[in-house]
């Protein structure tokens, strides 16, 4: 059979499927009724087998092209992504993440790195001894000042309405913040950077309020103990997965760098997932419990409450389990 | 990371298992640079059928990007002066705003991952443009692809919102994949429409008239089909002498394997091979040539007779320039 005969033969067939194409776009699968799919099934099928044989039909190289694009549409509404796995989420968050971050030496490292910065930049701002003008250097005046006069008068509770938008605000700036640094820590040394300077800063700010002749002191503590195991917790797990992403292209493993990051992103994807619930959390405790006029010991529950779960969190559901392999 | 199949495909897939070879497993979806000097990739899906994508380059996926940010900035000012409204009239202006603040923020950073998981791997604005995220091996993107890639654009932004990290890492892989589709394995492919071109049409008598002369046992091979099916395609662009100079090649060797005339039009010779090869209906053509009656071979004479040498597509008489 000739060519010209063969295209007039397909071009109802192909013209048929790339309307098909067009209608099932924009449907959901369920919505596409059954008789229309087994034809564009067969559609399909028949496309394939043209392009298939493309060569031994000796069809025109412009054919050729057309069938390339007209399969590769119709592949597309074939096989499309998958809703949201809203029940494998809860798997995520409560079983593969709390694991992952035990077992996690970025994170470990991040950890410690973060904590250890923090109480030596705490210490060295408090003490006047040892570097007596560290917390000047590293807070800077002027940052001094604007402490000093946000918590120059003592919390006594604000306009309730005001908290929900002080809770909207710190969910979205400061889950930026952490969301930013994970994205940040694959250029390893920039992320490293931003979280020694984030540790120092916020260690010298703690070291600095404590000191015993600053008066805001103590309103300071007033605010930040309630949800500060939360907040810090989620900052320290997204540079740590950010970290353990930037870590994964140097140090491969034996894979090649590109399906070193590729595998590590979804390992990393759960530690970010729990980090971006932290930061969720302590967004609600700072909008609403924080800034309240409630009696400072019913913070420091609050505050001594929130680690332990953490704790159990990362011990006890993140406890190895015989068979995992990470 | 294999995605797994979706329920859709698996119902068609019951049915669709038309190859003799046994299908390859669940994931066997591979990708392949394609031998054109282009950017194409070649994907071969585990019914095993290869086929072709074109990859978008960023001076495509900036417009999608810069209409969805139109577009998440229109939803942003829509959703506030929804719940400025609700909170001035219900007294609850406080809620209103934190929520307002919540939208940003999803908006923010998941707007394009959970319009590539919901719309297939577009956004409105890859829609618009008609570009699609797939996986680099053809697969549908995934959830936690979707939302990585897009989280990673922050990176890929850099420095300070103008996006040189993005465009480097698009210019050192072949793929023009940003960091953020390096990480999560997807690759940007254009997908649009093309429309069918059938085979050339032939108006002219003395195409069918000459590809009779041609021996019936020559055989044209896939190479030589090729070469004229894009010779036809494109010589209507083409002035005459330039016809003549492209065709020339293929048809000087051919005349004399056919033992043609040697002034025979290059141009026409092609034309018939084409005309032969794709078209040609033997029955049709000897009545073709009962009909016109006439021998492609006097050329000049013909062109005489019909006087309609402007339009005639075709180089007669081969002038006899220095060449």
């Amino acid at each position: 059979m000739k060519v010209a005969d063969l295209l007039e033969q397909r071009r109802k067939n192909w013209q048929e499927l790339e309307w098909l194409c067009e209608r099932t776009q924009m449907r959901r699968k369920k919505n596409v009724p059954p008789a229309m799919l087994s034809r564009f099934a067969s559609l399909y099928r028949a496309a394939c087998a043209d392009l298939a044989l493309a060569d031994s039909y000796q069809l025109p190289p412009n054919t050729v092209a057309y069938l390339h694009r007209l399969v590769g549409r119709a592949h597309n509404q074939l096989y499309r992504s998958r809703d949201f796995n809203y029940h494998a989420w809860g798997q995520m968050l409560l079983v593969d993440a709390p694991r992952r971050i035990f077992n996690d030496r970025c994170v470990q490292l991040s950890f410690v790195a973060f904590w250890g910065i923090f109480i030596l930049s705490a210490f060295l701002a408090y003490s006047k001894d040892l570097w007596p003008a560290y917390a000047e250097h590293v807070l800077t005046e002027a940052k001094i000042e604007e402490l000093e006069t946000n918590f120059a008068e003592p919390i006594k509770g604000r306009d309730p309405q005001l908290n929900f938008i002080m809770a909207g605000f710190y969910i979205r700036n400061n889950t930026g913040i952490g969301l930013k640094s994970f994205a940040g820590g694959i250029l390893v040394i920039p992320g490293m950077i931003i979280s020694i300077f984030n540790a120092a800063f916020l260690g010298a700010s703690f070291g600095y309020m404590a000191r015993p002749d600053v008066p805001q002191g103590h309103n300071f503590l007033h605010f930040v103990t309630a949800h500060g195991p939360f907040e810090l917790t989620a900052i320290v797990l997204s540079s740590g997965a950010g970290l353990r992403i930037g870590i994964s292209w140097l140090s491969t493993g034996g894979l090649t760098r590109e399906s070193s990051l590729r595998k590590t992103a979804v390992d990393a994807m759960p530690i970010m997932g729990a980090a971006i619930g932290l930061f969720f959390l302590a967004a609600l405790i700072e909008g609403f419990l924080s800034p309240s006029s409630a009696p400072y010991w019913i913070k420091a529950v609050v505050s001594i409450l929130s680690s332990g779960l953490l704790m159990f969190y990362f011990v006890v559901l993140g406890f190895p389990r015989r068979g995992d392999v990470f | 990371m294999v995605a797994e199949r979706t329920g859709f495909a698996n119902n068609l897939l019951a049915v669709s298992l038309f190859f003799p070879v046994p299908p390859a497993a669940p994931g066997a979806w591979m990708t392949t640079k394609s031998a054109h000097i282009d950017t194409t990739v070649e994907i071969v899906t585990p019914e095993n059928i290869a086929f072709h994508y074109q990859v978008a380059g960023p001076f495509r996926r900036l417009p999608a990007f810069m209409l969805d940010l139109l577009i998440r900035a229109g939803l942003y000012t829509f959703f506030m002066i929804v719940f400025g409204l609700a909170g001035a009239f219900t007294s609850m202006a406080g809620i209103m705003w934190g929520a307002t603040m919540i939208i940003w923020f999803l908006l923010d950073w998941f707007y394009g991952g959970i319009f590539e998981t919901w719309m297939n791997g577009q956004t409105p604005g890859k829609w618009v443009l008609g570009i699609r995220v797939l996986s680099i091996d053809g697969q549908p993107i995934n959830g936690i692809q979707a939302i990585m890639r897009n989280i990673m654009r922050t990176l890929d932004m850099m420095p300070v919102f103008t996006c040189i990290l993005g465009l480097v890492a698009m210019s050192l892989n072949r793929r023009f994949q940003r960091i953020g589709d390096i990480v999560c394995g997807t690759i940007v492919v254009v997908e649009e429409r093309k429309w069918l071109t059938g085979v050339a049409k032939m108006d002219d008598l003395r195409v069918a008239q000459l590809s009779n002369y041609i021996p019936a046992d020559y055989q044209v091979s896939r190479t030589l089909a090729k070469t004229l099916a894009a010779y036809v395609d494109r010589r209507r662009f083409f002035s005459i002498p330039r016809r003549r100079e492209v065709a020339r090649h293929l048809a000087e060797p051919l005349l004399v394997q056919f033992g043609f005339p040697l002034d025979t039009s290059y141009d026409l010779l092609l034309c018939a091979l084409y005309y032969r090869t794709f078209v040609a209906d033997r029955s049709n053509d000897e009545r073709i040539a009962t009909e016109f009656g006439a021998s492609p071979f006097t050329p000049a004479a013909l062109a005489d007779a019909t006087t309609q040498a402007a339009q005639n597509p075709f180089d007669i008489a081969p002038t006899q320039t220095g060449s």
